[in-house]
C-alpha cells in the first residue's frame, strides 16, 4: 500500500473509533503529562542550583596552592606573580585572574541611629520601602567581624553597576561587591524577619558608605598595631564575591596587606582563576596546572554536582513512576486494539480480499497506534506544561520566600517535548504490536465467511 | 483463465479432519460465465476462495490468469487479488460508516493509482451498476439489492478480469436476485469479464456457459465438460 493511502486510511479509522481511542489514551496523556511535569521541575531546580546557588563556569579553573603544606617552603609552590606568569603560559589559557585575602581582621559596627538623617530620608523615599523598614534601619545595631578579599576587577566586569570597582584615592570609600548568594539569604530570611529593607538594585545606590575598622577584631581584643578606620561603599553584587564577607578591588587589598604585613603579604595570592576558551582544552590545562605543583579547587563544582545528582535521583524516581503509568496505559492500548480488531475482523478480511497484504494490515494497526500515541503525547505535553504553569503561579504567589526562590520553578529543555512524543508513540506501538500481528495473521477466507 | 488440478482442502487434522475439497480439477476459459452449484457444505465457497487467492492452504495446483497461486508470496497474492479478481459476497460486506461512493473507493487504498481519482472511478462503476442516484447513501439507507450492486461496483473498481461471486443472491428475494444475475450476465457479455458464481439455487444463472456441480468436495457434474 502506498504511504499516502495508508495515512488516509489511518486518519479515516481514527475518526471512526474516536471514542475508543480517546478513552484508551487517557492513561498515555496522564503519564506523559506527569513525565513532563517532573522532568521540567527537576530541570528548573537544577538550573537554580547551577546558576544561582553554585554557579558553574565551565570554562574557568580555580587554582590554589597545594593543600599539603609539608613542602610549602619549596620555591615555586607559592601563588605569586611569577607563578601567575607560568600559569598564563600554559597553552589554552587566555586569562589569569588572581584573588588575595585581606590578611588583617576587620570589624564593622552598623548603628542605625548614627546614619545621617538625609540618608535615612532618601531611603524612606525609595519605591517598596515601608515606614517599618525605615524604623528597622534606624534601630539597627550590628557588630560584625568582616572577612574580605581582593579580586581582579576584570573578573567582575559588569557586576559593579553603581560605582567604579578600583582602588580608590586616599580618603574615599573602598568599593565592595557583595555575594549574590549572601544577598539572597539576607533578603529571603534575615531582612524579612527583622523588617529590614531587601538589598536590591534599587536600594544599593542609596546605601550610605559604611564604617570598617581594619586591624580590629571582636574576638581578639588584644590585637597589636594601629586600628585604621575606613569606609566601604557597596557598588554591586556578584557571583564571584566572597560568600561570607565583602570583595574589594585586588589593588586595595594588596595595598592594605602591604601596610600591615609588609611586601611579602602583598605578593602572594590565595587563588588564581584561569580562563580557558573551550571546555575541550580543560583537561590538558588541568594536567599542566598539576604539573606546576598547584591544586585545583573543585569544591564548588563537587557541591553543585552533589546537589544536581540528588535532584536528578528524585526526578528520575518520579520520571520512572510516570513511565510506569505510560506502560500501564500501553497495556490498555493493547486491550483496546484487541477489541477493535475483534470488532473489525470482517473489515480486515474485506481489506485482504480487496488487495491488502499482511504487511498493510500490520502497518495500518501500528499506524493507528502511532497516531494515537503522537496525539496522546502532544495532549500530555500540553497538559503537563499547563500543570507546570499553574503550579509555578501558585508557588510564586503563595509559597513563603526562601533563599534562591526562583520566579520560574520549571525548566523546559527542547528534548523534553521531543521525548514526550517519542515515548508516547513508542509505548503505543509496543502496546499495539501484538494486536497488529494478530490482525495481520487473520485468515481472510474464515473472517469473510463468518467462521 | 482458471486451471485447477487435483485441488484438495481439508480443515482440521487426523480423525477430526473435514475434507472440503477432494482432488478437484477443472478449467474455465476466459470470458465465460460459470456457475458452481451444490448443497451447503459441498465445498463451493472453499473452491472460490482458493481461486481468488484468499485460501492458500490447499494441495494441488491452481493457475489463475496465467499465475500459479502457490508460487506467489503474500504481497504478490495481495496484488493479484487487487488487480485481477473482484469479489462479491453473499453478505455484501459493506462498511456501515462509509457511503456507497466511499465503500466502492475502498479498493483504491490498496491499488497503485492516484487515490484522488478514486471518487471519479467509484462514481463511474456505481453508474454502471445502476446506482447513479445513490452515491451518497449509506448501507443502512439501501435495500438488499442496492447493497449488492454497491458490492458489485466495488468488485469492478480496479477493472478485474475475473469476478468471483459467492451466493450473490443468497440474501435477496427472487425478483431482486434476478436483477443481480442480469447484471452479472451483462458484465460477462458486454464487458467480457469471466464470472464464476457460486449458488445453491440451480434455477438462477440459467444462461451460464458452464455449470459445475459439487458434492461432498468432489466435482460430480460439469456441463459442458
Amino acid at each position: 500500500m502506498k504511504a499516502a493511502h495508508l495515512r488516509r486510511l489511518i486518519r479515516q479509522n481514527l475518526r471512526r473509533n474516536r471514542k475508543n481511542f480517546v478513552f484508551s489514551s487517557i492513561g498515555i496523556v496522564a503519564g506523559i503529562s506527569s513525565f513532563v511535569f517532573f522532568v521540567a521541575l527537576g530541570s528548573g531546580i537544577k538550573r537554580v542550583v547551577s546558576t544561582e546557588i553554585f554557579p558553574l563556569e565551565a570554562n574557568r579553573i580555580q587554582v590554589v596552592p597545594p593543600a599539603a603544606q609539608f613542602d610549602a617552603w619549596v620555591p615555586g609552590r607559592a601563588l605569586d606573580d611569577e607563578a601567575l606568569g607560568r600559569l598564563a603560559k600554559i597553552p589554552g589559557v587566555t586569562a589569569v585572574y588572581p584573588r588575595m585575602k585581606l590578611s588583617v581582621p576587620a570589624t564593622m559596627a552598623l548603628i542605625g541611629s548614627q546614619f545621617p538623617p538625609q540618608d535615612l530620608a532618601r531611603l524612606a523615599g525609595l519605591p517598596g520601602m515601608t515606614p517599618a523598614m525605615v524604623e528597622g534601619v534606624k534601630k539597627l545595631q550590628v557588630w560584625m567581624e568582616i572577612m574580605a578579599d581582593g579580586i581582579d576587577p576584570r573578573l567582575v566586569k559588569g557586576d559593579a553597576l553603581f560605582g567604579d570597582f578600583a582602588d580608590p584615592p586616599f580618603g574615599r570609600p573602598i568599593p565592595v561587591l557583595l555575594s549574590k548568594r549572601l544577598v539572597e539569604i539576607y533578603n529571603s530570611s534575615f531582612a524579612k524577619v527583622r523588617a529590614l529593607p531587601p538589598i536590591s538594585e534599587v536600594l544599593i545606590p542609596y546605601v550610605p558608605s559604611l564604617p570598617l575598622t581594619l586591624n580590629d577584631s571582636y574576638i581578639d581584643r588584644d590585637m597589636s598595631g594601629t586600628r585604621i578606620p575606613v569606609r566601604i561603599k557597596v557598588v554591586g553584587t556578584s557571583h564571584q564575591a566572597l560568600l561570607g564577607g565583602v570583595t574589594m578591588p585586588l589593588d586595595t587589598v594588596r595595598r592594605i596587606n602591604r601596610q600591615f604585613g609588609g611586601e611579602a603579604a602583598a605578593r602572594v595570592y590565595d587563588m588564581a582563576i584561569l580562563e580557558v576558551p573551550s571546555s575541550d582544552k580543560l583537561s590538558g590545562v588541568q594536567q599542566a596546572i598539576r604539573g606546576l605543583g598547584f591544586d585545583i579547587d573543585t569544591s564548588q563544582k563537587r557541591m553543585a554536582e552533589s546537589v544536581g545528582f540528588a535532584v536528578t535521583l528524585v526526578t528520575l524516581g518520579f520520571t520512572l513512576l510516570s513511565l510506569a503509568m505510560v506502560a500501564v496505559a500501553a497495556v490498555n492500548i493493547a486491550h483496546t486494539f484487541f477489541m477493535i480488531i475483534y470488532e473489525r475482523k470482517r473489515e480486515i478480511g474485506l481489506m485482504r480480499a480487496l488487495g491488502a497484504s499482511r504487511r498493510d494490515i500490520r502497518g495500518l494497526i501500528l499506524g493507528e497506534a502511532g497516531l494515537v500515541g503522537a496525539l496522546g503525547g502532544l495532549a500530555g505535553i500540553a497538559l503537563g506544561a499547563a500543570a507546570c504553569a499553574v503550579v509555578n503561579l501558585l508557588a510564586v504567589r503563595f509559597l513563603p520566600d526562601f533563599p534562591f526562590k526562583p520566579h520560574q520553578f520549571f525548566g523546559y529543555p527542547a528534548w523534553l517535548f521531543v521525548s514526550g512524543v517519542v515515548l508516547s508513540v513508542a509505548f503505543c506501538l509496543a502496546g499495539a504490536f501484538s494486536p497488529a500481528g494478530r490482525a495481520a495473521r487473520l485468515d481472510p477466507a474464515s473472517t469473510l465467511s463468518g467462521r | 483463465m482458471i486451471h485447477l488440478t487435483g485441488i484438495s482442502r481439508q480443515y482440521g487434522r487426523g480423525a477430526q479432519a473435514t475434507h472440503a475439497l477432494r482432488s478437484v480439477s477443472l478449467e474455465v476459459p476466459t470470458g465465460v460465465l460459470v456457475k458452481i452449484v451444490g448443497t451447503s457444505g459441498s465445498g463451493k465457497t472453499t473452491l472460490l476462495n482458493i481461486i481468488g487467492g484468499l485460501d492458500t492452504d490447499y494441495a494441488g495446483t491452481a493457475v489463475v490468469a496465467g499465475r500459479n497461486l502457490k508460487d506467489m508470496g503474500d504481497r504478490e497474492l495481495s496484488r493479484f487479488r487487487n488487480q485481477t479478481v473482484g469479489f462479491v459476497f453473499q453478505h455484501f460486506h459493506l462498511l456501515e460508516h462509509l457511503d456507497a461512493l466511499q465503500n466502492v473507493a475502498l479498493a483504491a487504498f490498496f491499488a497503485e493509482g492516484d487515490i484522488r481519482r478514486a471518487p471519479e472511478r467509484a462514481e463511474e462503476v456505481l453508474v454502471r451498476v445502476g446506482l447513479k442516484d445513490k452515491l451518497r447513501r449509506f448501507p443502512g439507507q439501501l435495500s438488499g439489492g442496492q447493497k449488492q450492486r454497491v458490492a458489485i461496483a466495488r468488485a469492478l473498481f480496479n477493472r478485474p478480469r475475473l469476478i468471483l461471486a459467492d451466493e450473490p443472491t443468497g440474501n435477496l428475494d427472487t425478483r431482486t436476485g434476478g436483477q443481480v444475475i442480469a447484471l452479472f450476465q451483462s458484465l460477462n457479455q458486454e464487458d467480457g469479464l469471466t464470472v464464476v458464481a457460486v449458488t445453491h439455487e440451480e434455477q438462477l444463472f440459467r444462461r451460464a456457459d458452464k455449470s459445475i456441480r459439487l458434492e461432498d468436495g468432489r466435482v460430480v457434474e460439469m456441463n459442458p465438460t
